[in-house]
């Protein structure tokens, strides 16, 4: 069974509508940022490589552990690029145009993998500021932190990279497609999803996709 | 007999005026004269001031599990510090209280989003309780939030100033997944309980950063979380020192709560047959490890009647087992509360809910043999779980991953056939830590 995350359906929008508060919990920002976990947990800074590798099993059946523990995490969708030739940081470039990307040294180069993972958001975290709506995030950044700290604690490089591409990762690793706007849409969400921030690793993996 | 003649009054011990002796349901009471715990006599900062002996103390400072995710999952034993959630997530910075209050004119439907937020958030159990001074940690103690700070303002405040200040008490609480506990003593139980532990901290985090956006103060690291649970109805007082909860049993983690001068509405504590099971079943006694559960009868302990467990057995085991497993969790997953959710353990459940008084020792008896017979006195099958295989003997090594065509070092000899579980230590090993009561 994996951990439960929050149903974000059509049916749990109804059913706060009774709720006279439930606008200022998905649409108020928060007037201090220090109050929300998505603030606190993308600032924190990724631990140390263990010194010892895992013994793993294949990269098929240590790909779908990794995605296994995703899921257990609560990903609701989980897939796994192959980037080439294209570094982290290169894609991190692009996707800003070329301007300000993160990180700034070439400790994300040459990680072959991406994790891509994904939940269901009835709110889109773009344009529902407050503390509910951006409980997407949350749960992302939930998924991410721990998956790529136990990928470190196997020995591998682990690294979970912000303004990536998101959702042409995704699509790249075979969790939907791209619409006109550029945003994911999945059979099983349609376009109501999240893609968390990537974890690009050295881990071996078979890709998806 | 009607269930309302066999609730006693509660004694009027410790009563004041304004804070009169509370009910606690019929699995807890106070009868007599009760002094609120103090935090730093509690077993881990006990442990975390070397008071426990050598092998506890090293075990919670200078481990490192074996098992990756246990190093990221677990307090004390990682590698790494940062690596876990819950030091990171408790130990940041505090958020200031929104200036700019939500007034509430319902108390009511405020208490209705509170514990509709915590749910959407991911949280399975969310119930308030009113605060009590009993409740909370005794004055000048300080506050404790494990693997964090909990620092504010109103440190030098005695327990019944804050719970006039203050007078709510959020218990949002996780449960962890019952197939994984199966395999419980085992790395793949440890799992269950610490990834469903660092969710829990983190929906706890967000839950209190929301209501200081609402305005309103947030205290952590106050209140007994026992207490709490029981005041706000997640459930009764079990044999096994645990609270047990009508819908996971004893398979729910009982965190700091949050207190807060919220305006919010408080549940109150429940009657789900613990109580009349537990003078029953004892399958916790018999199967614990250590002996620690007793056989007895409820005793007074610091003016409270309740099944007091021995802790400081069940704590002294954890070093000797580190190499297979953190979390024992015996207990939890022999009561027969702790079921999966499916409509027999709901059926069960409510039936012994609304049966007389009078006629539930019958009925339990029957509901522990069904228990005894299908679900087993203590399980012992074998769980496998993304490469972890409780079949697997403790210390031996075996790649046991269907198709795996990849070279083990360490996998070894050891061929792993049928369905047996090996869960280290066994019980007739572990008389050393305390003899059985006769």
């Amino acid at each position: 069974m994996a951990l439960k995350l929050p149903r974000f359906g059509l049916a749990g929008q109804d059913s706060h509508r009774d709720d006279p508060y439930w606008d200022f919990f998905i649409h108020t920002p928060p007037a201090d940022l220090t109050n929300t976990v998505t603030k606190l947990v993308r600032n924190a800074p990724a631990g140390n490589i263990f010194p010892t590798k895992a013994e793993l099993h294949s990269p098929e059946i240590t790909a779908s552990h990794v995605k296994g523990m995703a899921q257990y995490f609560g990903a609701e969708l989980i897939g796994i690029a192959r980037l080439d030739d294209r570094s982290p940081l290169a894609l991190a470039e692009e996707s800003k145009g070329g301007a300000e990307g993160e990180p700034k040294n070439d400790e994300a180069n040459n990680l072959p993998f991406a994790v891509a993972c994904a939940v269901h958001a009835d709110y889109d975290p773009r344009t529902s500021p407050g503390i509910g709506g951006q409980m997407p995030v949350q749960n992302g950044l939930f998924i991410t932190f721990v998956l790529s700290a136990w990928i470190r604690e196997l020995g591998f490089r682990a690294i979970v990279l912000r303004d990536a591409d998101n959702d042409a990762l995704a699509a790249k690793a075979g969790l939907g497609h791209l619409n006109g706007q550029g945003r994911l849409v999945t059979a099983k969400f349609g376009a109501k999803v999240y893609v968390a921030d990537p974890i690009y690793t050295d881990l071996p993996l078979a890709a998806d996709g | 007999m009607s269930k309302a003649a066999n609730i006693e009054p509660p004694p009027e011990a410790n009563t004041s005026a304004e804070f009169p002796t509370p009910y606690l349901g019929r699995s807890v009471r106070f009868v007599g004269k009760f002094v609120n715990v103090d935090m730093k006599q509690s077993p881990h900062p006990k442990n975390q001031r070397g008071e426990l002996g050598k092998p506890l103390f090293n075990w919670y400072h200078n481990t490192v599990s074996k098992d990756p995710l246990t190093r990221v999952s677990a307090p004390n034993h990682f590698a790494d510090r940062r690596h876990f959630l819950s030091t990171v997530v408790n130990q940041a910075a505090k958020g200031k209280v929104n200036p700019q209050k939500v007034p509430v004119s319902d108390a009511a439907a405020m208490a209705r989003h509170i514990k509709a937020v915590a749910r959407y958030m991911g949280a399975d159990i969310v119930q308030i309780a009113k605060s009590h001074p009993s409740y909370l940690y005794a004055a000048g103690g300080g506050r404790y939030v494990q693997d964090g700070t909990a620092k504010d303002d109103h440190a030098a405040d005695t327990p019944e100033d804050l719970a006039r200040k203050f007078p709510y008490l959020i218990m949002s609480t996780t449960a962890w997944d019952y197939d994984k506990l199966q395999a419980h003593r085992h790395l793949i139980g440890d799992a269950a309980y610490h990834i469903s532990q660092i969710k829990g901290n983190m929906i706890l985090k967000a839950l209190e950063g929301y209501i200081k956006e609402l305005g309103y103060t947030v205290l952590r690291g106050v209140a007994v979380p026992q207490a709490v649970g029981i005041a706000s109805g997640v459930g009764e007082l079990g044999r096994n020192g645990l609270v047990i909860n009508k819908k996971f049993g004893a398979r729910v983690h009982m965190p700091d709560p949050i207190m807060t001068d919220l305006p919010l509405v408080a549940d109150e504590p429940v009657d789900i047959g613990v109580e009349d099971f537990c003078k029953i079943c004892r399958k916790c006694a018999n199967t614990c490890p250590t002996n620690s559960i007793p056989f007895g009868d409820k005793v007074v302990h610091n003016g409270v009647e309740k099944y007091k467990i021995n802790w400081l057995t069940c704590y002294k085991l954890r070093p000797y087992v580190h190499d297979h497993w953190g979390s024992c969790l015996t207990c939890a997953t022999v009561c027969p509360y702790t079921k999966p959710q499916a409509w027999w353990h709901n059926l069960a459940t409510s039936t012994l809910h609304n049966c007389p008084f009078i006629l539930r020792p019958i009925l339990i008896r029957f509901l522990k043999w069904i228990d005894d017979t299908f679900w087993g006195v203590v399980r012992n099958g074998r769980v496998q779980w993304l490469g972890y295989d409780s079949g697997v003997k403790p210390g031996e090594h075996a790649c046991t991953v269907a198709g795996c065509n990849a070279s083990h070092e360490k996998a070894g000899a050891t061929a792993v056939a049928g369905n047996v579980g090996y869960y280290a230590p066994l019980k007739e090993n572990t008389n050393r830590f305390v003899k059985r009561e006769p």
